[in-house]
């Protein structure tokens, strides 16, 4: 991580930011049209999701917590997406990582031991799809949808069953205080945000600054090569999956454990739902990137931060506000998604 | 790649001055054409008022609040502002960014899934006023008040009318179909099998025959999803079922359709068997196959704290509303009819050429029709046990956690189910 400012350029690629930067601002403006079609005033509109997510403490500090959960999945798409593998398998994860963190912090009120068996359970639920992969050649893609499901419908059966609140039928056990992450100020933000900071610069520094990175990053642009250079593309890819299981594990542990006031997975486990998934657009966004993804997720972040004051300012309908934020997201996707294309067809398969 | 990248620039250019021009002769028409929000000449203040994910467009519970928030807004001349939430956690944030305003006469929190989110921001807000729909806690900060109805009551009424009409047909079976399994609707469930057990006994001694009234329940998990509400009622129809209370949001559409469709199959116009709708007067939602309505008067929960607000006579603490304050009860043909006429014009027109109605008259009249499938007698008893319980001669349970509804389940008669309620 000390290596000089040069070598981290090294590794972001220049024209994919200028890409990405173009995207958003095209995205905005297609939105302001669609705003005017409408009958919204799009500078109204824009300022307010702007003085939402920025203009104040509470603003910022929203922002960022919306951030903190995509920002893990992301890396858990990026990191194997930069191995050659489509593991949209983060979602299962998330899930176990938030049901972990309810069952042993119960156990033991510990904040640590929550957030390690977070990581543990996250990583245990991509091993199934790695396995599948590596040994009986089962593509990602349809393993880990189903396993998703799978994940799903278990852990839903722990939280309507034996970790149902008693005294509170819609929700699971509380995290116990003693566990719960630490805020930051006076705010709603609480640690778990500098966690993923730090998560996205470890990933960054395991695929570009160590031997197995080097690996991965390798097998993803072509295994054969790689293997013929003495590298291990099966081991590059298990490795893959368990890394990208530990991002949402703890992803998901930290959802539950940092987020005031539920402290809970609510029923239908509406509050673990999806980010699996925004987790994609977010590594699409940030170009696979980790450090791309701390900006791409704190951008998603900001849009969701600035909905309320959308509502409020510019009397946007929530149902416009989603498909102006569909469209910017689809915009600056594009980038991404053009290079995930084009990598997946001139690859070839292990 | 360059010149490329200077074109992109010039068309961004193009449009943004383009949409800037447009907003200059646009923006004047931006501001009433909003979220259905009438915004008088010269507002008197404002208020504010947050859905929670079930949201606006569910013919039920969101939109009786938005019905109450917003005759209280034309009547005292205020803005109304309107939250939608995406997701749970949007609770805190659309809270949090309102009352940081610091300019509404109260904030209204429609749901009880905003209790711990209410609790916390008020907290950090004192001077703030909020209202929460259906939340309870016992140590709710003083600047909230929490209108709270008494379910029970009104679904004993939804469950004696089921089951006299179930045996009226010489029917066994009758069904219930929920949303969350959240407290609130414990109370709900706990009123229906009250009514159900009241009226086994009343059609004992009204005709001397025994009967016993299986009741099917399930909870969907959702509030928003009426293919899981047209799963759930088809089920029970299957099972016996002869008539089945709703207790969703827009989940119970899909109860609505499932009956339809039962009575299409048998080439019946009207049931039996029936639908019960819940929260507004929903019967003209499927005219024919929904026998009442169990409201819940959400709207004059409503209107109320936001007039409680303007006058000066706002209090926190526990509002609770039950049949003797109107807050809950049986539908009429004329509150149907209000409900009706509360909806946006061209939507009633719309409604009225989707049944085949010419006009509002012939939909009332065949409301009227439709509750004439149900001898009088019945009817008769429903509004017995109503005077009973407004009376406090009888008392309906009102249970608030699991081993509280498993008591209720269990009790063999609605004297039983009485003790559970004292």
């Amino acid at each position: 991580m000390k290596k000089s400012g040069s070598d981290i350029l090294k590794s972001i690629n220049l024209k994919a930011l200028i890409e990405s930067l173009i995207a958003i601002f095209v995205g905005f403006l297609i939105g302001a049209i669609v705003l005017l079609a409408f009958g919204y005033d799009p500078v109204t509109t824009y300022s307010a999701l702007f003085q939402g997510a920025l203009g104040s403490t509470t603003g910022i500090a929203s922002t960022l917590a919306y951030s903190t959960p995509i920002m893990l999945t992301a890396l858990t798409f990026a990191i194997s997406a930069r191995t050659g593998i489509f593991n949209i398998g983060a979602e299962g994860s998330f899930y176990f990582g938030a049901i972990a963190a309810v069952i042993f912090t119960n156990i033991w009120g510990n904040m640590w031991f929550g957030l390690f068996m977070g990581m543990v359970l996250g990583a245990l639920w991509g091993l199934p799809a790695a396995f599948l992969k590596v040994y009986r050649g089962v593509h990602e893609v349809i393993s880990t949808i189903m396993l998703n499901w799978i994940a799903w419908f278990f852990v839903l059966w722990l939280v309507v069953g034996p970790y149902a609140n008693p005294n509170d039928p819609n929700k699971t056990l509380r995290i116990p205080p003693s566990a719960r992450l630490p805020l930051i100020g006076n705010t709603n933000l609480s640690i778990a945000f500098i966690i993923a900071v730090f998560a996205a610069v470890l990933s960054y520094y395991i695929l570009w600054h160590t031997i197995l990175g080097y690996g991965m990053r390798a097998s993803g642009l072509n295994p054969r090569a790689a293997e013929y250079g003495g590298i291990k593309p099966k081991q590059a890819i298990i490795w893959s999956f368990i890394i990208g299981g530990i991002m949402s594990g703890l992803g998901g542990a930290m959802k539950i454990m940092g987020e005031p006031p539920t402290y809970a997975i609510s029923q239908g486990m509406a509050n673990v739902y999806g980010y699996g998934f925004d987790g994609i657009g977010v590594a699409l966004v940030g170009r696979n990137h980790p450090l791309g993804i701390i900006f791409a997720a704190i951008f998603f972040g900001m849009l969701r931060a600035g909905t309320p004051l959308m509502q409020i300012e510019a009397q946007v309908p929530l149902e416009i506000i989603k498909v102006i934020q569909g469209i910017i997201v689809i915009t600056v996707a594009i980038p991404g998604l053009y290079d995930l294309i084009k990598n997946a067809i001139t690859r070839r398969e292990v | 790649m360059r010149k490329e990248l200077l074109v992109f620039l010039m068309v961004g250019l193009m449009a943004l001055s383009l949409a800037a021009s447009g907003c200059i002769s646009g923006g004047g028409t931006s501001s009433t054409s909003g979220t259905g929000t009438t915004t008088p000449a010269k507002p008197q203040g404002e208020v504010a008022i947050v859905y929670d994910v079930g949201g606006r467009g569910d013919l039920s519970f969101n939109d009786m609040a938005y019905l109450g928030a917003s005759k209280a807004a034309k009547d005292f001349n205020l803005k109304l502002v309107e939250l939608q939430s995406n997701t749970e956690d949007d609770y805190v944030k659309n809270l949090e960014t309102l009352a940081s305003q610091k300019k509404y006469k109260v904030i209204i929190a429609v749901g009880f899934m905003m209790t711990d989110a209410v609790k916390k921001v008020a907290a950090e807000y004192p001077k703030q006023n909020f209202a929460i729909v259906d939340g309870f806690d016992k140590d709710m900060p003083k600047n909230v008040r929490m209108i709270l109805f008494k379910e029970n009551e009104g679904s004993a009424l939804a469950g004696a009318l089921a089951a006299l009409i179930a045996a009226n047909s010489g029917k066994d079976t009758v069904g219930i179909v929920l949303g969350m399994e959240i407290p609130v609707l414990y109370k709900f469930e706990a009123g229906y099998r009250f009514g159900v057990k009241w009226a086994e006994d009343y059609y004992k001694q009204k005709t001397g025959k025994t009967v016993n009234i299986n009741i099917l329940y399930q909870y969907t998990g959702t509030f928003g999803d009426p293919g899981k509400g047209y799963a759930a009622a088809k089920a029970q129809l299957d099972q016996g079922a002869w008539v089945i209370y709703q207790v969703a949001g827009g989940t119970g559409t899909g109860v609505f359709k499932a009956v339809g469709e039962y009575l299409q199959a048998h080439n019946q116009k009207m049931g039996p068997p029936f639908a019960i709708g819940v929260d507004s007067a929903q019967d003209w939602i499927k005219p024919g196959a929904i026998i009442a309505s169990m409201m819940k008067r959400v709207d004059v929960g409503v209107y109320n704290a936001i007039k409680d607000a303007v006058q000066g006579k706002f209090t926190g603490g526990v509002v609770e509303l039950g049949l003797k304050e109107h807050g809950v009860g049986l539908s009429t043909v004329d509150d149907v009819m209000a409900m009706f006429d509360s909806l946006p014009a061209d939507t009633q027109k719309q409604k009225l050429k989707e049944l085949g109605f010419n006009s509002k008259d012939e939909l009332k009249q065949y409301l009227e029709n439709t509750r004439k499938q149900v001898p009088d007698w019945i009817w008769q008893a429903v509004s017995e046990l109503q005077k009973k319980i407004v009376s406090g001669e009888i008392k309906v349970p009102a249970p608030m956690d699991k081993p509280g509804i498993e008591a209720v389940r269990n009790a063999k008669t609605w004297q039983d189910m009485e003790k559970l309620a004292k």
